[in-house]
């Protein structure tokens, strides 16, 4: 398949994979994923991302065209859907308001339900994995560290932080406390985004807390900024604030219904 | 807040006082009742009420547990913990399917137990009782609510990292509608005067409705009233102390110790207390009206007659219980905040009233008011930490 595409430009280029834009004759643009196969849990998550994402088939995710591992070369192929539009990263001055904050948070939760449904936890959100459509719509890309709670664990018992970007990761992603991991960890990353647009700017920055650890750290300790000296507090997300960035997820929302639930009354 | 009756030896009283309208349901113990008997009893009997599984020690057949189908002894001769490795499927569906046979109001997931929980406990619950029976459940498209069963040890309460995984891990099963809270009792007195005990029950308890969780109280004795302002959805009553005051003891199928009889208690929901017969009979020739302080019901002018010979054994004191402290449950306030403020007030009352006793009789303190000092107390600490 991918010598029926032509490159048009490259995207990304990072330690593990380089992504191209390039154009197939039926399908029309699409992204092309080339990277090294690097041990066998790198194999793994692959395998489970690319399985994942053929079986989901909704314009929540990306559609996926193509799969290769070149076991020779240890490396792999991938061709999926290119998704018109912008990261949400480049599209925040879409969502200043708590309303449209709660409208994103209520299209994205649609959209993670399918994968929560599956016993699966994408420990990756953030804005740079949320591309808007040009219609609203979001579309959660990079499933690479999504946890599977049903199959074997491929992170490291030992190792002492769990995969994640650590800005945007829950306590128990950063202490790799793997039996904590559920939904209620992406609701924690959910948190952070919805304070994030609606401040603009990271609600742990220790600029914004008015302390001098770093932002991991004011995670850890659950020290966030609720209004900046320009923006005030919002009663909104203070409540979505105190029920997703606990500590402890006995003290986020229990499940996606709940989550949903108080959503629903703000947009 | 609904009121179950924890049935257990002489279940019989339970489900009678149930008939004339004491009580909301039933809990039913596959110790006391053979499993056959059980499905032939009546569905008005269980359509308000569950089952307790009762697998917290596995393979130990006490009473008619061993009746049951789902009893690993039954799936394996000498059924030990590595044997769930291939058997918990099968146990979880022979259980489900048992519950779901009697048409019972809900369907609980037995949980085990062990003196100290082995740190794989919470792991091993999932895998071999919880994931199976949801499972299974879903697979069946049954829509009965499902409860977890869960015994909180004391240092489930004390220990902050301890409270945290059991919370967690409760919190953390999507396809419960709540829990079957047992917590175990291994306090010498017969009333709970722990402060720390009882303040941390309640915050336990408030975190699991937080979450918004049935939250239904096995075995509790009289400090289900101090729990009911944590709001949880049932209490439990129970006839003989075992079944008011949960300990493992009641599982195991060769008692330690020899029994020993009690002596015979009447509770009165004006003292907030169970006072010794002996007490009662001094009261009556030393203070006139001390029949006032005992409620009224059915029972009473039997057991206040001259020559009622009181018995632990005997139905009346525990059928009185039941009537009258299924009366003030009952007619507790609705709100949290009026229910403190009533709870508050009935507090004072009985202390005052254990005054008056005390000017005639001494009480000893299983007998008296001692414990209700501390339940003020942790009231007002609770109420503080909801402000």
């Amino acid at each position: 398949m991918i010598r029926e595409c032509k490159i048009i430009k490259e995207i990304a280029k990072g330690g593990q994979k380089t992504v191209h834009l390039a154009e197939h004759p039926e399908i029309g643009p699409v992204v092309i994923k080339r990277g090294a196969i690097k041990s066998f849990t790198s194999l793994e998550r692959i395998k489970r991302e690319v399985e994942l994402l053929s079986e989901l088939k909704s314009e929540f995710y990306p559609q996926q065209y193509h799969f290769y591992i070149d076991v020779k070369l240890k490396e792999f192929e991938i061709v999926e859907d290119y998704i018109e539009g912008y990261p949400l990263r480049e599209s925040v001055s879409q969502f200043r308001n708590p309303k449209e904050i709660f409208s994103l948070l209520n299209k994205l939760v649609n959209g993670l339900t399918i994968i929560w449904d599956k016993n699966i936890v994408h420990r990756d959100l953030k804005p740079e994995n949320i591309i808007i459509r040009p219609d609203g719509t979001p579309c959660i890309i990079d499933l690479g560290i999504a946890r599977f709670l049903d199959l074997e664990a491929l992170t490291k018992t030992i190792s002492p932080v769990g995969p994640c970007t650590p800005i945007y990761a829950a306590p128990e992603q950063l202490s790799n406390n793997k039996s904590l991991i559920d939904p209620r960890t992406d609701f924690f990353a959910l948190g952070i985004i919805a304070l994030e647009l609606y401040l603009g700017v990271h609600p742990f920055d220790p600029a914004y807390v008015g302390n001098e650890f770093s932002i991991v750290e004011n995670i850890l300790q659950n020290k966030y900024a609720l209004n900046t000296e320009t923006i005030e507090k919002n009663d909104k997300l203070v409540g979505f604030a105190n029920n997703t960035l606990q500590t402890q997820p006995y003290n986020r929302f229990r499940n996606y219904q709940i989550l949903n639930s108080f959503i629903a009354k703000y947009i | 807040m609904n009121v179950y009756h924890q049935t257990g030896f002489r279940d019989k009283w339970n489900m009678e006082c149930f008939q004339k309208g004491i009580g909301d349901g039933l809990i039913f113990s596959p110790i006391n009742i053979d499993s056959d008997k059980l499905l032939g009893l009546n569905g008005t009997l269980k359509e308000t009420g569950f089952l307790d599984p009762q697998l917290y020690l596995l393979n130990e057949a006490k009473g008619t547990l061993d009746s049951y189908p789902y009893f690993p002894g039954n799936l394996k001769p000498d059924f030990t913990t590595p044997d769930l490795d291939n058997s918990h499927i099968q146990l979880a569906q022979l259980c489900v399917d048992y519950q779901m046979a009697n048409n019972f109001q809900y369907l609980v997931i037995p949980t085990r137990y062990y003196t100290d929980n082995p740190t794989s406990y919470f792991a091993q619950s999932s895998d071999y009782f919880v994931t199976p029976f949801c499972d299974f459940v879903k697979y069946n498209k049954f829509k009965k609510k499902i409860l977890l069963s869960v015994i909180v040890k004391t240092i489930m309460l004390s220990d902050e990292e301890k409270r945290n995984e059991v919370l967690n891990w409760i919190t953390g099963h999507q396809h419960i509608a709540g829990v079957y809270l047992i917590f175990e009792n291994n306090f010498a007195s017969k009333q709970i005067k722990d402060f720390d005990y009882l303040l941390n029950v309640l915050r336990f308890i408030k975190v699991l409705k937080d979450n918004h969780m049935e939250v239904h109280l096995g075995y509790t004795n009289t400090e289900a009233l101090l729990y009911s302002i944590a709001l949880p959805d049932s209490i439990t009553i129970g006839s003989y102390e075992n079944l008011r005051s949960f300990g493992i003891k009641r599982f195991r199928d060769l008692e330690n110790s020899p029994m020993r009889s009690p002596n015979a208690r009447l509770y009165s929901s004006n003292l907030l207390q169970w006072i010794d017969y002996e007490y009662i009979q001094a009261m009556k020739s030393l203070i006139p009206d001390y029949a006032n302080y005992f409620d009224d019901s059915e029972y009473k002018p039997l057991m206040f007659k001259p020559d009622f010979k009181w018995h632990f054994a005997k139905p009346e004191p525990y059928k009185h219980y039941f009537t009258v402290f299924y009366e003030q449950i009952k007619s507790l306030p609705i709100s949290q905040e009026d229910r403190i403020i009533d709870l508050k007030g009935k507090i004072k009352n009985a202390l005052s009233i254990f005054k008056t006793i005390e000017n005639y009789i001494l009480l000893d303190d299983d007998s008296d008011g001692s414990h209700l000092p501390t339940w003020f107390n942790v009231i007002n600490a609770f109420q503080k930490e909801l402000n």
